[in-house]
C-alpha cells in the first residue's frame, strides 16, 4: 500500500513538473532562436544607413560588415567618399575607430555615433542579443512573445530592452531600448522579411526613432548576408586598414 | 580539360549569358537589391567591388591673420615689418588610389598645395605614400615603398612615434608624408586568455642620397619595430628604433577604457644619446649629447550630453627650458632692434638655431592640450562645435581656438575656426607671427 501511494505521489509530481515545463516560457531560449534566425555566427554583409531629418533631407552611408564568433565584428564604410575607409572594430566590450588620414585606431564607446543620427556604435556593431542581455521575463499572446531583457554588464549600451517577437517566425518586430533610469532612448522596428539564401530568412529593414530626437528617423537596409569564416587576425587593429581587401 | 569540367564551363557560360540577357532586358531584378517601400533602395551597384579605387578631396581655405607686430617670429619670417594683417588663400588636392590583384595591392596618396598670400604665390606637390603590399595570409603582410607612420597613442603629440612625421596639434587628423621602408607585419590572435592579440611590425628605413634624406645621417640603415599587445583589454605598444641615422631610442604606449566612457592613454620614450643644439650665453651655438625622457598622459571622456573631451599633458624631454627659450628670443629681439648692419649677424644666428630646434612647433618642455567638442547640440544633425586649447605651461602662453564643423552636405566638410594666440614677451605664443587667425575651410570629398 505504502509503495503504491509513493508511486502515485511520484507520478503526480512528474506530471506536474512536465506540464509546468511545457507551459513556462524560457525567454533565453526564445532569444537564442531569435539570434540564430537573425544572423549566422560568422558572416559578411552589406548595410545602408539612412538618416532622415524632419525636413526630409537624407544622408546615406554604406557599410561592409564582417563578424566572427560571438564578439568579434568589423564595419567598414564604403561610401560616401567623405567616410570611405573608416572602420570600426569591436572585440567584446572594446571598440575602436580607424580613420585613414589619422592612421591609427582610437578607442570609442558604444553610445557614441560615428555616423550621426539615431544609430549609435552599438547599433552598428551589434552582437547577438543573447551575448549582451539576459531574458528576465517572457510573456505571450496569440501572435507575439514579449521579452524583457536586462544587460549583463554596465558597459552594454542600453540597460534593458523590451523585445516583441513574432511567434511564427521567431524574428523580432520591435525593440524598445531603455536607459538605467527607465527613460526610453529609442525604438527599433524590423520589417520586410527577405530570403537572403542559405536558409537565412530575416528582416531586411530596420527603422529607428527616438523621443530624444523628435522628427528624426534612421533606417538600416540589409543586403547580401552571407555565411563566411574569417581568421581571428582580421579582427585586430593592425588589420583595420586592410578590411576592404576581404570584399569579393 | 576533361568532359565534366568542359560541360561545367559551358553551363557557366550559358548561365552567365542568360543572366546578362535577363538583366539587359530588365526581366529580373538583382537578388540583393532591397527596397523599403518606395522610399529607400539598396542596389547591387552600390556594393560592387572593383579592383581599383580612386578618390580624395579638394580643399579651399581662406585665412585672415592679425600680425603680431614686433614679435620675434614676425621679424624673422616676414620681410615687411610694417605688415599688420595678412590674408591668404590656400587650395589643395589630395588623391588616393589603390589597385588590388590577388594577394598584392598598390596604394598611393598624392598631395598638391598652392597658396596665394601677401607675398605672392607658392606651391608644393608631395607623394605622401606609394607602396606595394603582399599579403599571403591575413596574419602576414609584407610591403615596400613610401608609407606614412602614425605610431603612438597621443592625439596631439607622439613622443614614441619614432618614424612618424611631426604632426600639427592644430590639425592632428591631417595626412602626413611617409618614409620609404621595407616592412613586415605579423599578427597572432588567441581565443582565450589575457593576451588576446600580439602583432609585430618591423620596418627597415634606409637613408641614402634621394631616399629619406630628412630622416637623419645619410648612407645608414635603420630598423624600427613595434610590438602591439592587446592584454586584458589594454592596448600596449613596445617601440624601438635602432640605427645610425638618428640615435637609438625605445618607447612604449598604452590605451585602455577605465569605464565605458572614460579612456586613458599614455606614451613614454627614452633617447639615451640625443644630439641637441644649444644657444650659449655669448650667442654661440654648441651641440650636446644627452639622454632625454619624454612622456604623455591623456584622457578621452564622453559625457552624458555627448561632449567629448580630450586632455593631454606632454613632457618634452628633448625640449628647451623657459630660460633657454628666453635667451633665444632675447638674442633675436636685439638683432631686430639694431640697425640692419649690426643686427644681421644676430638675426642670421637666430634663423640658424630656429631651424635647429628653437623654432620648431612646441620647442618647450611642458604642454597641455585640451579639446572639447559637442556632437549635434540642439538636434542640429552633423554639426559639431568645439574649442581647443594649447598651453605652454612653462611660460603660460597659449592658443585658444573655438571652431564649428558641419558635415551635413554629402561629401562636404565645412569648418570655421578662430584662434587667439597670446602670451607675455619672450614666451612661445607671445612671439608667434600672428596674434590671431580666422579660418574658413571647405573640403569636398570624391
Amino acid at each position: 500500500m505504502y509503495t503504491i501511494i509513493r508511486r502515485l505521489i511520484c507520478s503526480m509530481c512528474m506530471v506536474f513538473l512536465l506540464t509546468g515545463t511545457a507551459f513556462a516560457l524560457d525567454g533565453n531560449e526564445i532569444l537564442r532562436q531569435v539570434d540564430a534566425n537573425m544572423q549566422p555566427q560568422s558572416y559578411e554583409m552589406y548595410r545602408k544607413l539612412i538618416n532622415i531629418e524632419p525636413d526630409g533631407k537624407k544622408k546615406e552611408f554604406v557599410l561592409y560588415t564582417v563578424k566572427s564568433g560571438q564578439d568579434k565584428m568589423v564595419a567598414l564604410f564604403i561610401s560616401p567618399a567623405s567616410e570611405e575607409g573608416r572602420a570600426t572594430l569591436r572585440l567584446g566590450d572594446n571598440m575602436w575607430l580607424y580613420i585613414p588620414n589619422v592612421g591609427k585606431p582610437l578607442r570609442i564607446t558604444s553610445l557614441q555615433s560615428v555616423v550621426g543620427g539615431i544609430f549609435n556604435n552599438s547599433d552598428i556593431l551589434r552582437l547577438d542579443y543573447g551575448v549582451e542581455y539576459d531574458a528576465v521575463s517572457a510573456t505571450e499572446d496569440d501572435k507575439f512573445y514579449q521579452l524583457d531583457l536586462k544587460a549583463k554588464t554596465p558597459s552594454v549600451a542600453y540597460d534593458h530592452l523590451k523585445m516583441m517577437v513574432d511567434k511564427e517566425t521567431l524574428l523580432p518586430l520591435t525593440i524598445e531600448c531603455y536607459a538605467i533610469s527607465g527613460m526610453l532612448i529609442k525604438s527599433l522596428h524590423y520589417s520586410k522579411i527577405k530570403d537572403f539564401g542559405d536558409g537565412m530568412v530575416r528582416p531586411s529593414v530596420l527603422e529607428t526613432d527616438s523621443p530624444l530626437h523628435k522628427g528624426y528617423r534612421s533606417v538600416m537596409l540589409f543586403a547580401k548576408v552571407d555565411k563566411r569564416d574569417f581568421a581571428d587576425e582580421v579582427f585586430t587593429l593592425n588589420y583595420l586598414a586592410k578590411i576592404n581587401e576581404l570584399r569579393k | 580539360m576533361n568532359y565534366e569540367s568542359k560541360t561545367s564551363a559551358y553551363l557557366d557560360k550559358v548561365q552567365t549569358g542568360f543572366a546578362v540577357l535577363l538583366l539587359l532586358t530588365g526581366t529580373v531584378c538583382l537578388p540583393d537589391g532591397v527596397h523599403a517601400g518606395d522610399e529607400f533602395s539598396f542596389e547591387f551597384i552600390e556594393i560592387e567591388k572593383k579592383p581599383y579605387k580612386a578618390g580624395g578631396y579638394i580643399e579651399l581655405r581662406g585665412e585672415h591673420l592679425d600680425i603680431n607686430q614686433g614679435s620675434v617670429f614676425s621679424g624673422l619670417n616676414l620681410s615687411d615689418p610694417e605688415l599688420s594683417t595678412m590674408d591668404l588663400l590656400h587650395g589643395s588636392v589630395q588623391l588616393d588610389g589603390s589597385y588590388e590583384y590577388g594577394i598584392t595591392s598598390f596604394k598611393v596618396q598624392l598631395n598638391a598645395v598652392g597658396q596665394q598670400d601677401n607675398f605672392g604665390w607658392s606651391d608644393l606637390a608631395v607623394i605622401n605614400s606609394a607602396y606595394l603590399t603582399l599579403q599571403p595570409t591575413p596574419a602576414v603582410t609584407f610591403s615596400l615603398g613610401k608609407q606614412s607612420y602614425k605610431w603612438g597613442k597621443g592625439y596631439a603629440w607622439n613622443p614614441a612615434g619614432f618614424i612618424n612625421r611631426r604632426k600639427d596639434p592644430n590639425n592632428p587628423e591631417d595626412a602626413l608624408e611617409g618614409y620609404i621602408t621595407v616592412e613586415s607585419d605579423i599578427i597572432k590572435s588567441w581565443q582565450s586568455g589575457h593576451l588576446q592579440t600580439a602583432a609585430l611590425t618591423m620596418a627597415v628605413l634606409p637613408v641614402w642620397e634621394g631616399v629619406n634624406e630628412d630622416f637623419g645621417e645619410a648612407d645608414r640603415l635603420n630598423l624600427a619595430a613595434k610590438l602591439y599587445l592587446l592584454y586584458m583589454d589594454t592596448d600596449i605598444d613596445l617601440i624601438v628604433l635602432a640605427g645610425d641615422s638618428q640615435s637609438s631610442r625605445i618607447g612604449l604606449d598604452f590605451s585602455t577604457n577605465l569605464a565605458p566612457h572614460f579612456e586613458l592613454h599614455g606614451e613614454a620614450a627614452y633617447i639615451p644619446e640625443l644630439k641637441k643644439t644649444y644657444l650659449e650665453e655669448d650667442n654661440s651655438t654648441s651641440i650636446h649629447e644627452e639622454s632625454a625622457f619624454s612622456s604623455l598622459l591623456g584622457i578621452r571622456y564622453l559625457s552624458e550630453n555627448d561632449i567629448t573631451s580630450i586632455v593631454e599633458y606632454y613632457y618634452n624631454g628633448g625640449g628647451y627650458s623657459k630660460e633657454e627659450m628666453t635667451r633665444f628670443y632675447q638674442m633675436a629681439a636685439i638683432g631686430l632692434d639694431q640697425n640692419p648692419e649690426l643686427g644681421s649677424v644676430l638675426l642670421t644666428r637666430a634663423r640658424e638655431v630656429s631651424l635647429k630646434g628653437y623654432g620648431r612647433p612646441q620647442p618647450g618642455r611642458h604642454y597641455i592640450y585640451a579639446k572639447m567638442s559637442q556632437k549635434e547640440p540642439f538636434d542640429l544633425l552633423y554639426f559639431a562645435p568645439g574649442i581647443m586649447a594649447l598651453v605652454n605651461l612653462a611660460d603660460q602662453s597659449y592658443s585658444i581656438s573655438p571652431e564649428a564643423v558641419y558635415t551635413g552636405f554629402t561629401n562636404w566638410e565645412l569648418r570655421l575656426k578662430f584662434s587667439l594666440i597670446n602670451g607675455e614677451e619672450y614666451s612661445e605664443y607671445g612671439e608667434k607671427v600672428n596674434s590671431n587667425k580666422l579660418e574658413l575651410r571647405a573640403r569636398y570629398f570624391f
